[in-house]
Order: structure tokens, then C-alpha cells, then sequence
């Protein structure tokens, strides 16, 4: 069974007396420890998307079902739980706690799972570790530059070890050399087989990515996706990064 | 979440904003400050009240007075003797359950003279169970004793005051065996009362706080209020003079009548209740006893006091609640502050809030932590407050000066504390209502 499953998902707002369908029946599957793009202009259905796959919001109709569990219709409380357990999200504006420093950003997530303070500190420096910053553990993140607080945002979305990582614009609020950096540190999570989905409307990098989903006025455009096979090997960096 | 980390955001959440909390706590900290202030300064009226109503005699205390008999038996009136010593003797025969009687003849206006030192007071003759009933101590010698009674004997016995005034040059005097004269008649001292005060005046006295001191402070405070300063409710127990009581009625009473009669009757009966729970039994055993000594006639009542002691309670009861009234207002005012500044704290940090929900802060998560913010929004409050009432109740002495010192009791405390933590937490429950129920995903765009 795959890691995410969507059965003919719909999502409909009222604004007023209006009906709009921010998704129009998606149907669509994720395996564990896939790297993908979601893609498309705005207003398109991708962030809606993104937000029912990462528990935030529950859909209108259809089926949604994350590692086994069906959360189409799930309680408030059990969506903050799948949150904190199996999802882990990345922030275009970084979202990071300006009065906490980096260490206790990192923290956060496992304060709510409950983890035991020494547990949580032991982990935190891991994730913290893995993303290159041991040496501004406690800086808080208005003594960061912008690419070390996207830094500090994913080391805290992979802390409590989540089935899938979501990125809303990772790049978007960082010049290209530091985003270069940063998709590259996204490359090898992926590559230590960790699911990960980066959703954007920046064509270059999702191009770079095994598998796109190209979003288009709620619906998945069919035809693009089916370029770019599940189990296709990296594409490859260009020079200039690599 | 766990409460402790929740106290820990909420502090450094405080700690952010150090001056807008403190302006936030002003309410709560000015509200806990007059409660606590309004409790010492009744309670330290109180405490006085009761001291000296335990000083006369405390509530076991009973005192048969007259009063008019009812109307049916006014006709037959004459026919009572009154209260004399026969009732002391029947009572004490005859009404077990009350285990002292004290019967006591007053002078007024009587004078007490020594050497060249003349002084008006009230002269009272008296049984041995006068200085039990009133709570007198001997400082020295003896009390009247049952001899000086049976053999009328001219002793007296003077309280400190009256000492310090007789024998002015020296206050450690102590004039047992001196002669004083009692209306031109001369009596031998046998003995002396202790000095009796409230227990600040005993304290003052004790840390040494000199009478030249307490004149500079008078000096200080003005005229009119050193008279209130200088009032001493125990001037009256101090000045006591007493004489047995059968001198008392062969030297001054055999002649007292408008008609030259002998006026045998007592000017006081006292009696105590032996056991409080029998209260009432107690004076029905004395009614009965009195009823017959006084032929069926009922010209007597009793003066308790528990009434006393009742309207004491209930004044101090009633002054609590309006003070508790106007400091609860002022603390309802510093609640609706909390409110405020909670609301406008969350609206600052939606964004915040947003990211906690997505990182998987469940609703009560962000509930507890906003409740707990105000919580210890009201606890630093309350602490501050609790330390600005005992500067105001300082401030209260300085510029109101009473005998009755404010007196901090553990339970005023807990309860002016109490309520500035309680309103803390109840002010956060709106705003933590409001925080919790934001849209994650609106929250995260806000801003």
C-alpha cells in the first residue's frame, strides 16, 4: 500500500453565495521515500492540496488515506496528532519562533509528542546536526541568515522522524545560491529515503525533482505526470550545483 | 503539552514584555494589595475587640441586671428585694451550673487619697470572685480573702494605674501596707493588680518602644489625633479599687438610702457559665433560683455577652464585605486588563500559533499554554500585591494611627492570593478560547 492515497478528493470554499472548488476530484498515490514536485500557478488547487496532505485541513469529499489511516473525516485532535507524528512541514517564511533559540525551535515538535526532555535534547542536536549547524545552537532565529533558518525549519520538520516531509516554496524567500543549498540538503534526505514533497510554481527546480504533479484549476494535469516514471533514477544536478 | 513548559512560555512571555505586563499586573497587584489590607485592618479591630472582651471576663461572662418587671406584676414590685446578697448566697447554693458569682457594690466619685495626692475614682466592694470573674492578676500581695469579709475588714486592694498615680515619683513601688483613705476612712493595701493592656501595648512595651518615644510621636501627630492616640480602653481596669464587700456596706451603706435606710442591694451580679454548651441551661438554673429570692417577681435580666461577641462578629463581617466588595472591583478592573492585553498578545502571535498547530499543537495545547500565561500573569500579581499591601498597611498606620494594629492572618493571605491567581486564569479563558480555535492554515498565512 503506498504511503499516501487519495481517492477522488474535493475541496470546496463558499465565498459568499458562491461555491468554489479549490480541488475538483483528485486522485492520486505517494510511495514511501518518493521525492516529488507539486507544480502549478497559483490559485491552481496546490497549496489546498498540500494542506490536506499534511492533516491541516480535511477534504470535502472523496478519501484520504496517510500510512494506513484514513483522515477524510478525522477530529481535530487526532489531525494535530498525524501532524505531529508523521508530517513534518517546511515554510516558505521560514516560521520559526523568534523568541526561541535554534536548539529549542528544534525542540518544539517532540515538547508536543511528549518526548522527555533529555530524549528531546539528544534528538534535536541529531537533526540539528544533520542540517549543518551545531555551531548556532543557540542563536535565536533573528541572528540567522535566511538560508541557516530554513536550516533550522527542516531540521525541526525531520525531528520526530515523520513518514513525509512537505516544503510550501522552500526556496522562494532565498536568493538562488542558498536555495541551490537547500534543495541540495532536501536531495539527500531524500536520498537517506525519506518522502518528500516540495511544492512550488518555480518550473526549474521541479524539474529537477523524479516525479511532478502539475495542479491546474483543481485538477491533476494527466499526461505530465505520466512523463516522468515513479522509479526513475535522480535527475541529474546541474554542473554549476553539483 | 506539559504544564511545566507551559509556565516556562508563559514567564519568558512576560519576561518579553516587561513593561506591559507590569502594567497589566497593576490591577491585580492594587486589587490583592486592598484586600489584603481591608482583611488585616478588620481583623486588627477585631482582634482588639475581642481582646478586650476577653479582658472583662469573655463570653462565659454573664451579668444579672435589673429590669423593669412585666407589667402584671408591677403592682407587687415593692415586694422584691432586689438583687442583694442573699441572691449571691442561694446562687451559690442553689445553681451549680454557673461555678463563680460575684456580686459588687459600686461608689462613684469617690475619694482615694494619699499624703498630699487626691484622686477621684470608683470604689467597688467585692468578693473574692471578683478577680477570677474579671480576670485580674495579683502583682502583690493577696486578694480580698473570705476573712476580710467575715471580719469586715478595712483592706484594699488597687490596680497599677492607680499605684503609678498615688506613688508618682517611683512607677516600681509597691505600696503593700501603705494606708490610703477611701472617702476620709483609712484602709490598709493588701495587694495589687497587674497591669493590664493590649497585647500591642504589651509588645510595644516589651521591645522597648519608651513612653519618650510615644510622646514624640504624639508631639507629631498633632493634637486631636494624639487625644485618639492616647485613648486606653484598659484606664478603667487599671484604676480598679477594691474593698471586701461587707466593709463596703457597713461604712458606706448603712445610711445610703434617701431616707436614711440601709440599701443592702448589689450594683453588679456577676456569674459565669461553667460549661458554654450549657449556656442556656445555665441561665435557666440561675431564673429559677433568682425567682424565688425574689418572691415571683421578675425584675431582672440577663446581660450576655454573647451579644456582645455577636455584634462585634457581624460588624467586622459587615466591614469585610463591603472592603472585599470595593477591592473585588478593583481586581475585576485588573482581570478585564489581563483580558485585554491576552487578546491583543494572541493577535500578535497568530502566526505562532499557526505553527504550532502545524508542528501538532492540539487546540487545548494552545489553550493550556494561554491560560497558563495569564495564570502567571495573576500569580506575579498576586505576589506583588500581597508584598504592596504591607507597604500600604504601613502607609495606613503612618497616617492613621490606631491601638488596633492591622494583623495579617495566613487565611487573608491564601485568599487575597488565591483570588488574584483565579481571576488570572479566568481573564485567560476568552482569549485562550479565541487562540485556540483559529484556522491553522489561515493562522500560518496571517501577517
Amino acid at each position: 500500500m503506498a504511503l499516501v492515497e487519495l481517492y477522488d478528493i474535493r475541496k470546496t470554499y463558499r465565498v459568499g453565495d458562491q461555491e468554489i472548488a479549490a480541488l475538483d476530484g483528485v486522485t492520486l498515490s505517494i510511495e514511501a521515500g518518493e521525492f516529488l514536485a507539486i507544480i502549478g500557478p497559483s490559485g491552481s488547487g496546490k497549496s489546498t492540496l498540500m494542506h490536506l496532505l499534511g492533516c491541516l485541513d480535511t477534504p470535502t469529499s472523496g478519501r484520504l488515506l496517510i500510512d494506513g489511516v484514513d483522515i477524510s473525516r478525522a477530529s481535530n485532535d487526532d489531525l494535530s496528532a498525524m501532524r505531529n507524528a508523521k508530517i513534518g512541514f517546511v515554510f516558505q517564511s521560514f516560521n520559526l519562533l523568534p523568541k526561541f533559540d535554534v536548539l529549542r525551535n528544534v525542540e518544539l515538535p517532540m515538547v508536543y509528542a511528549g518526548v522527555a526532555a533529555k530524549v528531546r535534547r539528544e534528538r534535536a542536536m541529531e537533526a540539528i546536526d544533520r542540517v549543518g549547524l551545531m555551531n548556532r545552537l543557540h542563536n535565536t532565529p533573528l541572528q540567522l541568515s535566511g538560508g541557516q533558518c530554513q536550516r533550522v525549519a527542516i531540521a525541526r520538520a525531520i525531528v520526530n522522524n515523520p513518514k513525509i516531509v512537505f516544503a510550501d516554496e522552500p526556496t522562494g524567500n532565498l536568493d538562488s545560491h542558498t536555495g541551490e543549498a537547500i534543495l541540495t540538503l532536501f536531495r539527500e534526505l531524500a536520498a537517506s529515503g525519506r518522502t518528500i514533497v516540495i511544492v512550488t510554481h518555480d518550473n526549474t527546480i521541479a524539474a529537477r525533482l523524479p516525479r511532478r504533479i502539475e495542479m491546474r484549476d483543481g485538477q491533476i494535469r494527466l499526461g505530465v505526470e505520466a512523463q516522468v516514471s515513479n522509479t526513475a533514477p535522480l535527475a541529474p544536478m546541474p554542473k554549476e550545483v553539483a | 503539552m506539559n504544564f511545566w513548559f507551559g509556565l516556562l512560555i508563559g514567564i519568558k512571555e512576560i519576561g518579553a514584555h516587561k513593561f506591559r505586563s507590569f502594567l497589566t499586573m497593576l490591577g491585580i497587584i492594587l486589587g490583592v494589595a486592598s484586600l489584603l489590607a481591608m482583611f488585616a485592618l478588620t481583623e486588627g479591630i477585631a482582634q482588639g475587640m475581642r481582646e478586650m472582651l476577653a479582658a472583662s471576663g469573655g463570653v462565659e461572662r454573664v451579668d444579672v441586671t435589673y429590669k423593669d418587671p412585666s407589667e402584671e406584676l408591677q403592682d407587687l414590685a415593692f415586694l422584691s428585694p432586689g438583687r442583694t446578697m442573699a441572691d449571691v448566697e442561694a446562687l451559690r447554693k442553689g445553681a451549680p451550673l454557673a461555678d463563680l458569682v460575684s456580686p459588687q457594690m459600686d461608689m462613684g466619685n469617690v475619694a482615694v487619697r494619699h499624703s498630699n495626692i487626691k484622686l477621684r475614682l470608683t470604689v467597688s466592694g467585692v468578693c473574692p470572685e471578683f478577680m477570677e470573674m474579671g480576670k485580674f492578676e495579683i502583682e502583690a500581695g493577696r486578694m480580698i480573702g473570705q476573712p476580710d469579709i467575715d471580719s469586715v475588714g478595712r483592706v484594699a486592694v488597687i490596680g497599677a494605674g492607680v499605684a503609678d498615680e498615688l506613688w508618682p515619683d517611683n512607677p516600681e513601688y509597691i505600696p503593700l501596707g501603705e494606708a490610703i483613705m477611701i472617702n476620709g476612712i483609712p484602709y490598709r493595701i493588701v495587694g495589687t493588680f497587674e497591669l493590664s493592656e493590649s497585647d500591642q501595648s504589651k509588645r510595644k512595651r516589651e521591645a522597648g518602644i519608651s513612653a519618650a518615644q510615644d510622646e514624640r510621636r504624639t508631639r507629631r501627630l498633632g493634637k486631636r489625633k494624639a487625644k485618639a492616640a492616647k485613648f486606653d480602653p484598659y484606664w478603667q481596669k487599671n484604676h480598679t479599687v477594691v474593698i471586701p464587700i461587707s466593709t463596703m456596706f457597713f461604712d458606706f451603706r448603712t445610711a445610703a438610702n434617701a431616707d436614711g435606710s440601709p440599701n443592702p442591694k448589689v450594683d453588679r451580679l456577676s456569674l459565669r457559665v461553667s460549661d458554654l454548651s450549657l449556656f442556656e441551661e445555665t441561665l435557666n438554673q440561675v431564673r429559677a433560683v433568682l425567682i424565688r429570692t425574689h418572691r415571683g417577681i421578675d425584675d431582672f435580666g440577663f446581660d450576655t455577652r454573647e451579644e456582645w461577641f455577636d455584634s462585634i462578629e457581624s460588624s467586622v463581617r459587615a466591614t469585610r464585605m463591603s472592603g472585599s466588595f470595593i477591592a473585588g472591583i478593583s481586581l475585576l478592573v485588573g482581570g478585564i486588563g489581563i483580558t485585554n492585553i491576552m487578546l491583543a498578545s494572541i493577535t500578535e502571535r497568530i502566526r505562532e500559533i499557526g505553527v504550532r498547530r502545524a508542528i501538532g499543537a492540539r487546540q487545548r495545547d494552545i489553550f493550556t499554554q494561554i491560560v497558563v500565561e495569564s495564570g502567571v500573569i495573576g500569580f506575579i500579581g498576586g505576589l506583588l500585591g500581597l508584598a504592596a499591601a504591607t507597604g500600604m498597611i504601613h502607609l495606613l498606620i503612618l497616617i492613621s494611627p490606631t491601638e488596633n494594629a492591622p494583623v495579617i492572618t495566613l487565611q487573608a493571605v491564601m485568599i487575597s492570593f488565591g483570588f488574584a491567581v483565579g481571576i488570572g486564569v479566568l481573564s485567560g479563558l476568552y482569549p485562550a478560547w479565541k487562540a485556540s480555535t483559529l484556522d491553522p492554515i489561515e493562522a500560518l498565512r496571517y501577517g
